[in-house]
C-alpha cells in the first residue's frame, strides 16, 4: 500500500477580489521510503499541495480532493486532534527560511523538545536527551550547550539542521522539505542535502522534496513531478525526465541550467513570459502562453493525462493523434 | 471540478478537428502580457483610501467643520462675546442651537470660533513640527556615524520625558496665548517624526538609486530632497496626520487646566474648563465643545489610519 | 546583560541631567517668578527671604545652578514659593503615594483588561468581538482623557448616581479615577496586541509550530504571544507618563488629594519653585520606570543582549 495516494487534489482562497485556484487537479503517489521531487516555479502550486495534502492549510482554504489518504487514512477527514498526531509524529516538515521559522525567543532545546513530549509523551530530562541526541544526529556540535542557545546564536546552516531535527525527532514516515536549501549558500545547500539523503538511509522515511531548482532534486530524488499553473505536467523517475522528457515545460526547464557541457558556450535560455494570475487562470494548458509548440486547442482544453509507462505520466496536446509528430526540444 | 481545466473527455478529446492542432505563430507575442493596468502611485494610495468609509467620512467632516468655522461666524448676528443678558443659560433652541453661557453668550459661535482656534493651532503645530523633524530626523539618518549618534541621543533624551511636562514650563515661560501654545506644541512632538524619518533615510539611503546619484555628483542636499525624502513620504505622511489629533488633544489639555488659551478668547479646552462648575445643571455647556473635541479628533485618527493603511503596499487588494 | 543595564543607567542619568538642567533655565526665564526681580516686589518679605535664603537670588545664575544642584543631591526638591511653611518634599510625601496607589491599580487594570482583549480579538478576527472590541479602541484612542472623565462623571454621578465622586474615601472613589485613567491605555494596548498577534500569526515560526502538531491555544499562547507582548512591554513606558498627565486631570476633577493635583494648582498660583521640584520629581520617576521596563524588555527578549 501507499504511503500517500493523492487524487485529484484541488486548493483555492478565497481572498476579497476572488479565489486564487493554487491547485486544480493534482495525483500523485509515494511508496514508503521512497523520494519524490516536485520542481516548479514560485505559484506553480508545488508547496500549496503539500501543505493541502497534510491538512496544514488554514481555515480560509477550500481544499477538496477524490482522494487523500496518508498510511490509509483519509486525511480530509481527520478531526483536528488527528491531523495535530500526525503533524510532527507521522509527518515531519522542514521550511524553507530557517531564520524566520523558528521562535527567536525561546531556547532550541525548548522548541526541539516540543513536539517529542507532545507525540512520544516524554518526561523534560527524557526529552532534553533525546533533543541533544537529534542535534548529533544532525551534525551540530557541542549538542548540549546548543540546547540552552537561542536561534540568533546559530548560523543559517545550523538552523536549517536544527528544523531538520526537529522534522525527524519523532521518527516521521515522511519528510517534507520544502525548499529546505533555497535561502542557504551553495556550499551549505551541499551538506544540507546530503544530511537529508543521510538521514533518509538511516530512518527509512520517505521523503518529498520541493524545489525549483533541477539540480537539487537531481541528486535526492528517484521520482519527479513538473508542476506548473496548479497542475502536474509530468511525472516519472528521475531518469525518465532527464532522458526523455516530454512536455515543453520540462524542455524549458532542463533547457535553462546554465551548462558547459562539452566545453561549448551556449547562450543561456531562460523560459520567456510570466507565470499566469492565479485569480484567473487561463481556460486551456496554463503554459499555452509561453509555449513555443502553442497550439489553438491549448488556449481552448486542458490536456488529458497520457500515459506512457507505468511511472511515466504527462499532460500535453502534444500526445494527441492529430498533433504534430516528433516534436523534440 | 475537472470543468475548470476544461477537459474533455476520452470520446469528444479523440474526436477534436486538426485545424486546433496546427502550431500557432501568435504565441509568442502574448508572453510579456501584463494582466492589470498600471496605475501611478499616488493615485492606488488615493483610490485605496477611498474605500475606506471611516476615512473619507473623517475628511469630509473636517472639512466640513473647517468651512463652517470659516463661514458662518462671518454671517452670523452674534459674536462671540456679544451678550444677551435677557437669554442666559439657556439649554439648546432653535435660535441658539448650543445654547448660551451664563453671561447670555451663543455657544454655537463661540464653538465655531474655538473650532478656528483649536483646528490651526493642531493643523500650524502638526506642519511645524513636520518640518522640523523631516529635516532632522533626514539629516540625522543621512549623515550616520557620529553626528547621527550625537543627534538621535538628543531625540532620545526629549522623548523619555512626558511631552506635557515640557509643554507647561513653556507655557509658564512665553504666557498664555495662541502664539506661545503653537510654540510650546511644537518642542515636543517632533521628536516622534525625526525618528521617523531618521529611520526611513537609514533604510532608503542603501538603495540603489541614491547610490547612482551620488555616483553621478550629486550634493548630500540635494539626494535628500530629490530621492530619499519623496520616498520615505509614507510613513512621514501617516505620522504627521496623527501629530494634529495630537495637537488638538495638547492644547485642550492645557486649556482644561487653566494655562492654555485664556479669555477672552476661548478654544474648545477652554470652554469646557469654564463648564465644569455648571457640569450638572448646565450639562449643555460642557457637552458641546467636548463632542467637538471627540469628533475632531476621532475625524483625525480616522483619515490617520485611512492613510496608513492606504500607503501599505503590501495590503494590495 | 550587565553592560545593557549599565548603558541604560547612563543614559537615564544624563537626561535627569539634561531635564533639571533645562527645568533650572526655564525657571530663571519666567516672568513673574521668583528670579526675575521686577516681581519680587509683589511677594511678602518673609516668603521671598526664605526663598532668597534657600536658592541664593542674589549670587549669579551659574551659582544658583550649583547651589540647586548640592540641594537636590541631598534629595531637597526645593521650597514653596508661594506658603509660608511648605516644602516641596512634603508635598510629595504627602502626594505621591495617593497618586500611586491609583496608578498602580491603574497599569494592572490595563494590562489585564487590555491584553486578552486583543489577543482574543487576533484570534476571532473580522467575527463580531473583533470589530466590536476594535470600534471601543478606536473610541477609546481618540477621546481624550479629560473627556472620559467628565462623561463618566456625568453619567454615573450626575445623572445615575451610582458612584462618588470626591476623594478616595472607599473603594468605591477608586471606580471613576481609575476607569478614567484606564480608558485610554486599555483602548491602546488591546488594538496594539491585536496587531502584533496578527503579526505574530502570520510569522513562519507558528507555520512550524502548527506543522509539529501543537494545540491550537500552544501556538497562540506560547510561540504567538510571547512575540506579540513586546510592543506592550515597550509601551509600559509611555503608559507610565500617560498616567502621570491623566492623573492632573483626574485629580483636579475628582479632587483626589494626590500630587497631579498640586501640580496643577501650583502651576495655577504661579508657584514657580514648587512647579520646578515637582517637575523634577515627575522626570527622575518617568527615568526610573522606563529603565525598569528596558530591564524588563531585556528579560523577555534574548537577542537584545546580542545587539548592544
Amino acid at each position: 500500500m501507499p504511503l500517500l495516494e493523492v487524487e485529484n487534489l484541488f486548493a483555492e482562497f478565497h481572498i476579497g477580489v476572488g479565489t486564487v485556484q493554487a491547485v486544480r487537479g493534482v495525483s500523485f503517489t509515494l511508496d514508503e521510503g521512497e523520494s519524490l521531487g516536485i520542481v516548479g516555479e514560485s505559484g506553480s502550486g508545488k508547496s500549496v499541495t503539500m501543505l493541502a495534502a497534510t491538512g496544514l492549510l488554514p481555515d480560509y482554504a477550500a481544499v477538496s480532493a477524490d482522494k487523500v489518504l496518508f498510511d490509509g487514512k483519509d486525511v480530509l477527514k481527520m478531526t483536528g486532534k488527528e491531523l495535530r498526531r500526525l503533524h510532527g509524529g507521522e509527518i515531519g516538515m522542514v521550511f524553507q527560511d530557517p531564520m524566520t521559522s523558528l521562535n527567536p525567543l525561546f531556547t532550541i532545546g525548548n522548541q526541539l523538545s516540543e513536539p517529542l513530549r507532545l507525540h512520544k509523551n516524554l518526561s523534560r530530562p527524557e526529552a532534553r536527551e533525546r533533543a541533544a541526541e537529534l542535534l548529533k544526529l544532525t551534525n551540530i556540535p557541542d549538542a548540549g550547550d546548543r540546547l540552552k542557545q537561542y536561534p540568533h546564536e546559530f548560523s543559517g546552516g545550523m538552523r536549517q539542521r536544527v528544523m531538520i531535527a526537529m522534522a525527524i525527532a519523532c521518527n516521521p514516515k515522511l519528510v517534507i522539505a520544502d525548499e529546505p536549501t533555497t535561502a542557504l549558500d551553495v556550499t551549505i545547500q551541499a551538506q544540507i542535502l546530503e544530511l537529508l539523503s543521510d538521514l533518509k538511509r538511516k530512518l527509512n522515511t520517505s521523503v518529498i522534496m520541493i524545489t525549483h531548482d533541477l539540480g537539487v532534486i537531481a541528486s535526492m530524488c528517484a521520482r519527479i513531478l513538473v508542476m506548473y499553473g496548479g497542475i502536474v505536467c509530468e511525472q516519472g523517475t528521475a531518469r525518465e525526465i532527464f532522458r526523455d522528457p516530454r512536455h515543453p515545460y520540462t524542455w524549458g526547464l532542463l533547457n535553462s541550467i546554465p551548462r558547459h557541457l562539452d566545453g561549448e558556450r551556449r547562450k543561456l535560455e531562460p523560459i520567456p513570459g510570466t507565470p499566469p494570475d492565479m485569480l484567473a487562470p487561463p481556460p486551456g494548458c496554463p503554459f499555452a502562453p509561453r509555449c513555443r509548440y502553442r497550439m489553438p486547442v491549448c488556449d481552448r482544453f486542458g490536456a488529458p493525462e497520457t500515459v506512457l509507462s507505468d511511472t511515466h505520466r504527462v499532460s500535453c496536446h502534444l500526445m494527441h493523434a492529430n498533433a504534430p509528430k516528433g516534436v523534440r526540444p | 471540478m475537472n470543468t475548470q481545466r476544461n477537459i474533455p473527455d476520452a470520446a469528444s478529446y479523440a474526436a477534436l478537428p486538426k485545424e486546433l492542432f496546427e502550431p500557432s505563430s501568435a504565441s509568442q507575442r502574448d508572453n510579456e502580457l501584463i494582466s492589470r493596468p498600471s496605475v501611478t502611485y499616488w493615485q492606488d494610495v488615493w483610490r485605496r483610501f477611498r474605500r475606506d468609509p471611516l476615512a473619507v467620512g473623517g475628511l469630509f467632516l473636517i472639512l466640513v467643520l473647517a468651512i463652517m468655522a470659516i463661514v458662518i461666524p462671518m454671517v452670523s448676528p452674534y459674536t462671540y462675546s456679544g451678550m444677551d443678558l435677557s437669554s442666559m443659560n439657556q439649554g439648546p433652541t432653535w435660535r441658539h442651537p448650543a445654547g448660551t453661557d451664563q453671561m447670555g453668550r451663543d455657544q454655537f459661535i463661540r464653538i465655531l470660533y474655538g473650532a478656528r482656534i483649536s483646528l490651526s493651532i493642531g493643523v500650524v503645530a502638526a506642519i511645524i513640527n513636520f518640518l522640523i523633524g523631516v529635516v532632522y530626523g533626514g539629516v540625522s539618518g543621512y549623515l550616520g556615524g557620529r553626528a547621527d549618534m550625537i543627534m538621535m541621543r538628543i531625540v532620545d533624551i526629549l522623548i523619555s520625558l512626558p511631552q506635557l511636562l515640557y509643554i507647561v514650563l513653556i507655557m509658564l515661560v512665553l504666557g498664555s496665548n495662541m502664539f506661545s501654545v503653537i510654540l510650546a506644541l511644537c518642542f515636543a512632538s517632533w521628536t516622534r517624526t525625526a525618528r521617523v524619518v531618521r529611520s526611513e533615510a537609514m533604510r532608503l539611503k542603501h538603495s540603489e538609486y541614491v547610490l547612482a546619484a551620488r555616483l553621478s555628483g550629486a550634493k548630500a542636499a540635494h539626494i535628500l530632497r530629490k530621492h530619499l525624502i519623496p520616498n520615505a513620504m509614507g510613513p512621514i505622511i501617516v505620522s504627521t496626520a496623527f501629530l494634529i489629533p495630537n495637537a488638538i488633544f495638547s492644547e485642550a489639555f492645557l486649556s482644561f487646566l487653566g494655562i492654555g488659551i485664556q479669555a477672552p478668547m476661548a478654544s474648545w479646552g477652554t470652554l469646557a474648563n469654564d463648564a465644569i462648575p455648571t457640569l450638572l445643571s448646565n450639562p449643555h455647556m460642557m457637552l458641546f465643545p467636548v463632542l467637538m473635541i471627540c469628533v475632531t479628533m476621532f475625524s483625525f485618527n480616522f483619515i490617520g489610519d485611512g492613510l496608513r493603511d492606504a500607503l501599505d503596499p503590501r495590503l494590495k487588494r | 546583560m550587565l553592560r545593557y543595564i549599565l548603558k541604560r543607567l547612563i543614559a537615564g542619568v544624563l537626561t535627569v541631567i539634561v531635564l533639571i538642567t533645562i527645568s533650572f533655565f526655564l525657571m530663571h526665564m519666567m516672568p513673574g517668578g521668583p528670579f526675575s526681580p521686577s516681581e519680587q516686589k509683589n511677594v511678602p518679605p518673609e516668603l521671598l527671604a526664605r526663598v532668597a535664603a534657600k536658592y541664593g537670588l542674589d549670587r549669579p545664575v551659574g551659582e544658583q545652578y550649583i547651589e540647586y544642584w548640592k540641594n537636590l543631591l541631598r534629595g531637597d526638591f526645593g521650597i514653596s514659593y508661594k506658603k509660608l511653611d511648605t516644602t516641596v518634599n512634603e508635598t510629595i510625601a504627602y502626594g505621591f503615594p495617593i497618586s500611586m496607589r491609583v496608578g498602580l491599580v491603574a497599569v494592572i487594570l490595563s494590562l489585564v483588561v487590555g491584553i486578552p482583549l486583543g489577543v482574543i480579538a487576533a484570534i476571532r478576527r473580522a467575527k463580531l468581538w473583533d470589530l466590536s472590541a476594535m470600534a471601543f479602541a478606536t473610541i477609546g484612542i481618540s477621546v481624550p482623557v479629560f473627556v472620559i472623565s467628565i462623561l463618566l462623571m456625568y453619567l454615573f454621578a450626575g445623572v445615575l448616581q451610582w458612584l462618588p465622586t470626591y476623594g478616595l474615601a472607599s473603594w468605591r472613589h477608586y471606580i471613576l479615577p481609575v476607569a478614567c485613567l484606564t480608558f485610554t491605555p486599555i483602548a491602546y494596548i488591546a488594538r496594539q496586541t491585536r496587531s502584533s498577534m496578527l503579526e505574530a500569526l502570520e510569522q513562519d515560526y507558528v507555520r512550524t509550530a502548527r506543522a509539529k502538531g501543537l494545540r491550537e491555544s500552544a501556538v497562540v499562547l506560547k510561540h504567538a504571544l510571547k512575540n506579540a507582548i513586546m510592543p506592550v512591554v515597550m509601551y509600559l513606558g509611555p503608559l507610565v507618563a500617560e498616567l502621570l498627565t491623566g492623573s492632573f486631570v483626574v485629580e483636579k476633577l475628582f479632587s483626589v488629594p494626590g500630587i497631579g493635583r498640586y501640580f496643577v494648582q501650583s502651576i495655577n498660583d504661579r508657584d514657580y519653585t514648587m512647579v520646578l521640584g515637582i517637575t523634577i520629581f515627575f522626570g527622575i520617576f518617568v527615568i526610573v520606570c522606563n529603565l525598569i521596563v528596558d530591564i524588563v524588555y531585556a528579560l523577555i527578549d534574548p537577542r537584545v543582549k546580542i545587539s548592544e
